[in-house]
């Protein structure tokens, strides 16, 4: 295979950031991965598609990805069509090599409609697919200058490390020790951005506006106004004192698609338009955020993040522990937040041993941090060794990328299952001759073409 | 007779007004409701019924294909037209929603020791919950002795029970 355009899709489950190695090397495509139907002006639009929308009320979403894992395929593929054609990448897929990201603990009969897409789908040369927070150690590994999470000039990245990564779905600690994820010690907490704003959008509908349906909405207030207190105690009492006036409340002035005008909040003394429609963010900005921290305060049974991230480090090798400690790194969009790195420092502090110091590495963009990541990765020799080519699908199939990317999946585990999908699509060991036995997906797809064809013209 | 009918009625109280049951299972649904997408459900709304049709996502009959498949809809620039393969096909047009896929991979099964998305869950949490005002957000020091939720003072029990209370719980 020669050197072909590469092709970085960080497919998140609210955005995906994508590029073309080369061209997009630091500021990707960033697209909403949703189809998205506006009542106002009755348009659908497909992921790219909803930088044309100019009115944002009650958006309705089809989201690809629920609860963090990718189950609508129809919707994905609409999108991913969307997204490789003229109107954003303008790439030839049948001639382009893929990295993908995949959610962490991806299921195998998940991942196998993955390489399905991949390759019989888009044809794509070769591919390599795997969990967001193992492209950062690569970032880390080559020091590459405009990844600013754990590059520190002259010294040589940490072999331990330990990667928060809170994004839309849900919030994952994440050890990786020599570039490969501990996954007995990885952990997770079903809060993620998705929920922040289902919260705020409850709050504020009972308290103020009725707001339920709108999201977009919503999740710019949320953006805007919300952050992580360092002293909750502290800030709940200021923000009871005098609800319309404190040192917390802000003032939300509502968006009016009909004039155009975006929402924003309100300066200080600045007269308000006649029909100006105002929410006032008090303890909403500080409540909700909160909930990464003490998941129990809606009522979800798991630790917040910081007693996560010390249960997570109390799996891993006793002697590189003080090593994890010192070296957290946050990506994914909830590390905007402001006060999210001092209030998990200073939780952190602790509840670190005493002869451990808690270090944060934190980046200007945690959202795109994974990708740029992943272009560093691209450029480097592994990335051509590890990926899976057409070539090797089209003679074993999925079990071309079980045996090349390093997962969760244990290895007994792996060899286990084989033999069992061995005997339902048939042999699978290379060494049995693939070409007598008719490879599996091979067979599959000359049968399939015509099945294929039968249902596409009824 | 009436020092015993006393207690009986106590425990009646305790069963159909604080059933920790009935609370696990209001926070449950509301844990649910923090997931949706969409507060409206599409099928209520009017406009577009093609796409509503199938954007629930996964209602769709068990065995049933799509009716409406969006990715057919759209012919995009630059895109060569293609013939899916028998596997894409099957997977646009039979959508499974993410319990059955856990179903289905078989990832229950795996020995204890492997990690899986089930065994990742963040344990349960050390510090006992804190209770926040169910209407204003700040500290909640009393419980609605119908349905268990908090609430701060007398102005909020008013708004509590005028608009809220048993709301979550059935």
């Amino acid at each position: 295979m020669k050197s072909s355009t590469v092709i970085i899709l960080d497919n998140g489950a609210s955005t995906i950031k994508a590029g073309v190695v080369g061209v997009h090397n630091t500021d990707p495509r960033v697209i909403t991965n949703a189809i998205v139907r506006s009542k106002g002006d009755k348009g659908t639009y497909i992921g790219h598609e909803l930088d044309k929308c100019r009115d944002f009320s009650s958006l309705h979403y089809r989201l690809p990805f629920e609860k963090g894992y990718l189950t609508d395929w129809d919707a994905e593929k609409a999108i991913w069509d969307g997204l490789f054609s003229h109107e954003v990448l303008a790439v030839n897929t049948a001639e382009s090599s893929l990295l993908i990201t995949e959610p962490y603990f991806n299921l195998p009969n998940i991942q196998d409609v993955y390489d399905q897409f991949v390759f019989e789908e888009y044809d794509f040369q070769s591919y390599y697919r795997c969990a967001p927070a193992i492209q950062t150690w690569l970032l880390a590994a080559s020091l590459i200058p405009y990844g600013k999470l754990y590059a520190r000039p002259g010294l040589p990245a940490p072999d331990c490390m330990l990667v928060v990564d809170s994004g839309f779905s849900f919030t994952h600690v994440v050890p990786i020790l020599n570039g490969e994820i501990v996954w007995n010690a990885v952990k997770r907490i079903d809060v993620g951005g998705k929920l922040l704003t289902n919260q705020l959008k409850e709050l504020a509908s009972f308290r103020q506006w009725n707001m339920m349906d709108e999201t977009h909405i919503v999740n710019n207030i949320k953006e805007k106004c919300c952050y992580v207190s360092t002293d909750f105690t502290q800030d709940m009492e200021t923000s009871h004192l005098n609800p319309r006036s404190n040192s917390i409340v802000q003032e939300y002035i509502l968006p009016d698609f009909s004039l155009n005008r975006p929402g924003r909040i309100r300066r200080r003394d600045e007269p308000l338009e006649g029909q100006a429609q105002v929410m006032y963010m008090n303890n909403e900005r500080f409540t909700v955020p909160e909930i990464m921290f003490r998941p129990d305060d809606i009522g979800l049974e798991q630790s917040g993040i910081a007693s996560t991230v010390a249960q997570s480090v109390a799996l891993l090798p006793e002697d590189l522990q003080g090593m994890f400690w010192a070296h957290i790194g946050l990506i994914g969009g909830n590390a905007k937040f402001p006060g999210f790195r001092e209030r998990l420092e200073s939780e952190l502090r602790a509840l670190a041993p005493v002869d451990c110091e808690p270090a944060i590495y934190s980046s200007k963009d945690p959202i795109l941090e994974s990708y740029r990541s992943g272009v560093a990765f691209a450029k480097k020799h592994a990335f051509t060794q590890q990926a899976v080519t057409r070539a090797e699908y089209l003679e074993i199939g999925s079990n071309a990328s079980r045996r090349k990317f390093r997962d969760w999946k244990p290895a007994s585990v792996d060899a286990s299952k084989e033999p069992e999908q061995a005997s339902r699509k048939g042999p699978t060991r290379p060494q049995r001759g693939t070409r007598d036995n008719s490879p599996p997906p091979a067979r599959k797809t000359s049968k399939d073409k015509g099945k294929g064809r039968a249902t596409t013209r009824r | 007779m009436p020092p015993r009918r006393q207690p009986q009625r106590q425990t009646q109280v305790a069963a159909s007004y604080l059933d920790p049951e009935v609370i696990a299972k209001r926070r449950r649904r509301h844990l649910d409701e923090l997931e949706r997408s969409n507060y409206a459900e599409p099928s209520a709304s009017l406009a577009g019924i093609e796409e509503d049709e199938d954007a629930p996502a996964g209602r769709s009959v068990k065995g049933k294909a799509r009716q409406f498949v969006i990715s057919d809809k759209r012919e995009w620039p630059g895109m060569p037209k293609k013939k899916s393969s028998h596997s894409v096909r099957t997977a646009v047009l039979y959508k499974k929603n993410l319990e059955k896929l856990i179903d289905e991979s078989g990832i229950a099964n795996y020995p204890p020791e492997a990690p899986t998305y089930l065994s990742a869950v963040a344990s349960p949490p050390r510090e006992p919950p804190r209770l926040i005002c169910s209407v204003c957000g700040y500290w909640g020091k009393y419980k609605c002795r119908k349905c268990a939720m908090p609430y701060c003072d007398l102005n909020c029990e008013g708004v509590h029970n005028e608009t809220r209370c048993e709301r979550r719980v059935m």
